[in-house]
């Protein structure tokens, strides 16, 4: 699984949000780290929805509050088992790393 | 920079655009805006580029692949519709491109020459190098339109060097020859102006494929020696590569003013070229040229055979080297457009027919959100799909179209071959490809922008009127260029068949034939050609199976070249110019030419007995006197020598003076024998005056043997060459062939382009016949409630498809008139592919339009068929 299509799980998880919105969240979590481009981020956003990771949510926060234009995207259940195995993988791979190179318990 | 930012959006195909392009914008917008703030904002533009760069190919790629997916799924369901398409397309292209090569060879590669457009050929020129140096130069320097000018005859000769001997073909010209055409030598030197002086003339050039081949491109072939028919030359120089002017020339010698130097024998041509003055036009260079023609041409014999190249003219040289092929490849282009055209038309109807049933579907899809730009987009790539697969499989038409035009009418130049490996032709199949994609991709389309999603999701709507009337202008034009299509082919077939079927004055069939040059050889010096040939020909007839075998100077089908003369009768009638032919004991028989009259010549008719001649039936016809077995020609020598489209005989033996072969003693010949005229020049040539001498009484320095076998000749090619090569190792024996293939030889290009129109033809009336059948069909598919309506308020089903019937065939109709019309003009055209093409006739285009008109009839009666067949119910309910 591609590293922003995680962030971008795991943002959702965390409740609905649109796609700029998305990309915010991402950008504040990675420390500005991972900025993703408007196509990168709509093109990962079609390939999950796609997949059913994700699905637009038909409700809107506060139709005066956002304008129409935008679209929201929640995460699916598919889509949360997919970021909990990433995630244990992940930590697996970690936990083979520390292993193998004796890396400190925390950076 | 917002307004850009949306332009550049339209870069991502239409699928994510028309989901993603507005938040994308919104997105730039508040971040440009918040960027401008920090000033940040070239940051973000580059950024936004990037990301543009990297994402929107992927995406592009994405939606590509679910449209081919899909537009497989879509042909795949109707794949016989789609692979007639593919097979029409692709043969249209394919042929287009294929005859494109020929014309970008000919018409538009450039030659191997400098300022190619500003050479000229004089052909027939009353001043040329015949006249000696001196006259020449003082002509060329006092030409007002000419800047330089050349002159050259051609021959076969054998080059022999150390270890290595062959036959190739050699230019004798002035020394300014290749300076003239601008051909630098490839390395080494060209000539020196002085060297065409007799006594400074023992060098030659070779050709750069003669020096790859003999010399494996060894450096130190400057300064070698190699030798033309026995006299020795010093190579100073190799031409450019894939110079072969003229007429595949290997060996340049500065030697025609000193023809003497090299012995040879046969007959040939002074030929001149020149280079144009600057700002002299082709037009004004021509009218001059003609005028002096006409001051020089007082008092000259006139050509044994009058035609369109039997007078002196004056050409580009780019045109004389295109030839007749480049206007017929132009008419068979037009041609092949048109019926790509057809293709066309035909394909886009069958995407439009496809369009209207699949409306339904196109329309849903619409209906559940997806835009016109995208259902565009899948309709779009579905026809460059189509067009993608027939350009492929089109540029092997394109190979084998161009490969059966070389075997049919080769190029003079080998730097001119056809080919479809080249740039141009390559871009004209693609730039056809896309053409032909955006013709018919474009109308279904179009049909999109005009669909009203609500209403046709629910309900089809009955065809406007429009589309229908252009389905009935395409019909009509389609047939009326097939039945042009049709008449013309039936004529150049009947032209073809009367070709084949032309008593030719012998017979073709189980016959060898071998040709040898003694020019040169110690034979010729020791004046014992007789020796040779009776030996060749006794080995020859012993060869298990031959028949019987002669040698004759000139074999019809050979050469294009002749000996003419002109003789009297010893009652004083002067003869037409005729062909003169020496032939051994038996050439009549061998060839299976009837003698009309007398006998043909026997071992008896030798040298130092009473001089005998034989005389074809056409020259006998012409003195007008009646039977003259018996009688005695004059043949002594008077007036000019002849020309025939420019030749004349010439026999130079070594250590020899010049020697035009028809000057001889004042002597009478007893006409033993009449003999049925042989078409020299092929079927499409008439029988002439011909007139031949015992090979005994007047040997000529070359022969060609002819062996009639028993049964099928081809094995016996190498047995008839071994056994005439054992004659002496050192004469060699080239061009060895069956009569039938120099026949073959000599009807391959009307042979070609009978069969390419009539392949056009045949695709054409098949292109037409699937274009009526889709129509009618369609027309009934559309109006099918209408038709149940009729039928279930009492119409008989016979006479609703008695009217369909008719409508449909209206435009075939009207389409067969004008087809009738243009069968008359196509016909002119045709004369530019075979001369003895007929001009189409009255019978033959109603011939043409009755093919047409019952094969419409026959398949727009089978598509109605179903009328008959409707449930009027179920025809109402159709939706």
């Amino acid at each position: 699984m591609p590293l922003p299509v995680l962030h971008m799980l795991l943002a959702l998880s965390e409740g609905e949000r649109h796609g700029y919105a998305l990309k915010r969240e991402i950008l504040r979590r990675t420390n500005g780290k991972l900025n993703l481009g408007a196509g990168a981020l709509y093109g990962s956003i079609a390939r999950m929805l796609e997949r059913g990771l994700i699905e637009e949510s038909e409700e809107r926060p506060d139709i005066h509050l956002d304008d129409e234009r935008r679209r929201y995207y929640r995460i699916t259940p598919l889509g949360r088992r997919m970021a909990r195995a990433e995630a244990v993988r992940m930590r697996q791979l970690v936990q083979l790393a520390e292993t193998c190179l004796g890396l400190p318990e925390t950076a | 920079m917002t307004h850009l930012y949306r332009i550049l959006l339209r870069f991502y195909p239409a699928g994510f655009r028309e989901e993603y392009a507005a938040p994308m914008e919104r997105q730039f917008q508040d971040e440009y805006r918040e960027a401008r703030a920090t000033g940040g904002s070239a940051r973000l533009t580059l950024r936004a580029l990037a990301d543009l760069v990297v994402t929107a190919p992927a995406e592009i790629a994405r939606e590509l692949w679910q449209d081919l997916l899909y537009a497989a799924r879509v042909y795949r369901r109707c794949w016989l519709a789609t692979a007639l398409a593919l097979a029409a397309l692709a043969l249209a292209i394919g042929a287009t491109t294929g005859i494109f090569s020929v014309l970008n060879a000919l018409l538009i590669r450039s030659l191997p020459f400098q300022n190619p457009e500003r050479l000229v050929e004089l052909w027939l020129s009353p001043t040329n190098v015949s006249l000696g140096r001196a006259a020449f130069h003082a002509w060329r320097d006092a030409s007002p339109y000419l800047a330089d000018a050349a002159g050259y005859t051609t021959n076969e000769m054998n080059l022999s060097l150390a270890r290595d001997s062959a036959r190739v073909p050699v230019a004798e010209t002035t020394a300014n020859f290749l300076r003239l055409l601008g051909a630098e030598p490839e390395f080494g030197r060209g000539f020196a102006a002085d060297e065409d002086i007799p006594g400074r003339n023992g060098v030659a050039v070779i050709g750069y494929g003669l020096w790859q081949q003999l010399f494996g491109g060894d450096p130190r072939v400057l300064g070698s020696t190699i030798r033309l028919n026995g006299t020795p030359l010093t190579v100073v120089g190799v031409a450019p590569r894939g110079l072969d002017y003229p007429q595949k020339t290997a060996v340049w010698t500065p030697t025609v003013y000193d023809l003497e130097r090299i012995p040879k024998s046969g007959a040939w041509a002074w030929q001149t070229i020149g280079r144009l003055k600057p700002g002299v036009t082709l037009a004004r260079a021509s009218s001059m040229f003609d005028a002096e023609v006409e001051r020089a041409n007082a008092g000259r014999g006139r050509p044994i055979v009058r035609g369109y190249l039997n007078r002196p003219q004056l050409f580009s040289l780019r045109d004389r080297l295109a030839g007749p092929v480049a206007s017929a490849s132009l008419v068979l282009m037009g041609m092949v457009v048109f019926v790509l055209l057809v293709a066309c038309a035909n394909v886009a109807h069958l995407l439009l027919s496809r369009t209207t049933e699949r409306r339904q579907e196109l329309a849903i899809r619409a209906a559940l959100g997806a835009s016109r730009a995208r259902l565009t987009q899948q309709l779009a790539t579905e026809a460059t799909v189509l067009t993608a697969a027939a350009a492929v499989a089109g540029m092997a038409v394109a190979h084998w179209t161009a490969r059966l035009a070389a075997s049919a009418q080769p190029a003079q130049l080998s730097a001119r071959q056809y080919t479809v490996l080249d740039w141009r032709v390559m871009a004209f199949a693609l730039g056809l490809a896309v053409l032909t994609g955006i013709v018919f991709g474009v109308l279904p389309a179009s049909l999109i922008g005009r669909m009203q999603p609500r209403q046709d999701a629910i309900r089809t709507q009955p065809g406007s009127k429009g589309p229908s009337r252009m389905r009935g202008f395409l019909i009509a034009m389609q047939a009326a260029l097939t039945v042009a299509l049709v008449a013309g082919s039936l004529s150049m077939g009947r032209s073809f068949l009367k070709l084949l079927r032309t008593n030719l004055g012998f017979r073709a069939d189980r016959v060898v034939t071998l040709n040898v040059s003694l020019s040169g050889s110690r034979y010729e010096t020791d004046n014992r050609e007789r020796q040779y040939y009776g030996a060749a020909l006794q080995r020859l007839r012993a060869v298990p199976g031959v028949e019987s075998a002669a040698a004759v100077s000139y074999l019809p089908l050979i050469s294009k070249m002749f000996v003419g003369g002109r003789y009297w009768l010893d009652s004083g009638e002067q003869g037409p110019v005729s062909l003169v032919i020496a032939a051994s004991p038996g050439y009549f028989r061998t060839m299976g030419t009837e003698m009309v009259e007398g006998r043909e010549f026997t071992e008896s008719d030798r040298q130092g007995v009473g001089r005998v001649v034989i005389i074809s039936e056409d020259l006998e016809r012409s003195f007008g006197r009646g039977p003259l077995v018996g009688r005695k020609l004059d043949l002594r020598w008077r007036g000019a020598p002849q020309r025939d489209a420019g030749a004349i005989a010439l026999r130079v033996r070594p250590g020899g003076k010049l020697d035009l072969a028809l000057r001889r003693p004042s002597q009478l010949a007893t006409i033993i024998g009449v003999a049925r005229s042989q078409r020299y020049s092929g079927p499409a040539s008439e029988g002439s005056a011909q007139i031949f001498f015992p090979i005994e009484q007047s040997p000529p320095g070359f022969v060609t043997f002819a062996a009639r076998v028993r049964g099928n000749p081809e094995p016996y090619l190498a047995v008839c060459r071994d056994a005439v090569q054992q004659t002496d190792r050192d004469v060699p024996v080239y061009d060895v062939k069956t009569l039938d293939q120099r026949l073959a030889d000599a009807l391959a290009r009307p042979r070609f382009y009978t069969t390419a129109i009539l392949f056009l033809a045949g695709f054409a009336l098949l292109l037409a016949l699937i274009g009526t059948y889709g129509v009618a069909t369609w027309s009934i598919a559309q109006r099918t409630r209408e038709i149940g309506i009729r039928i279930a308020v009492g119409a008989s089903p016979r006479r609703l498809r008695g009217m369909l019937f008719r409508q449909s065939m209206l435009p075939v109709g009207a389409g067969v008139l004008a087809g009738v019309l243009a069968a008359a003009g196509l016909g002119r055209f045709l004369r530019h592919l075979i001369a003895s093409a007929e001009p189409t006739g009255f019978w033959t285009c109603v011939v043409g339009a009755s093919v047409l008109a019952t094969a419409t009839a026959v398949a727009v009666w089978t598509a109605t068929e179903r009328i008959v067949r409707m449930d009027p119910t179920a025809a109402i309910r159709v939706e």
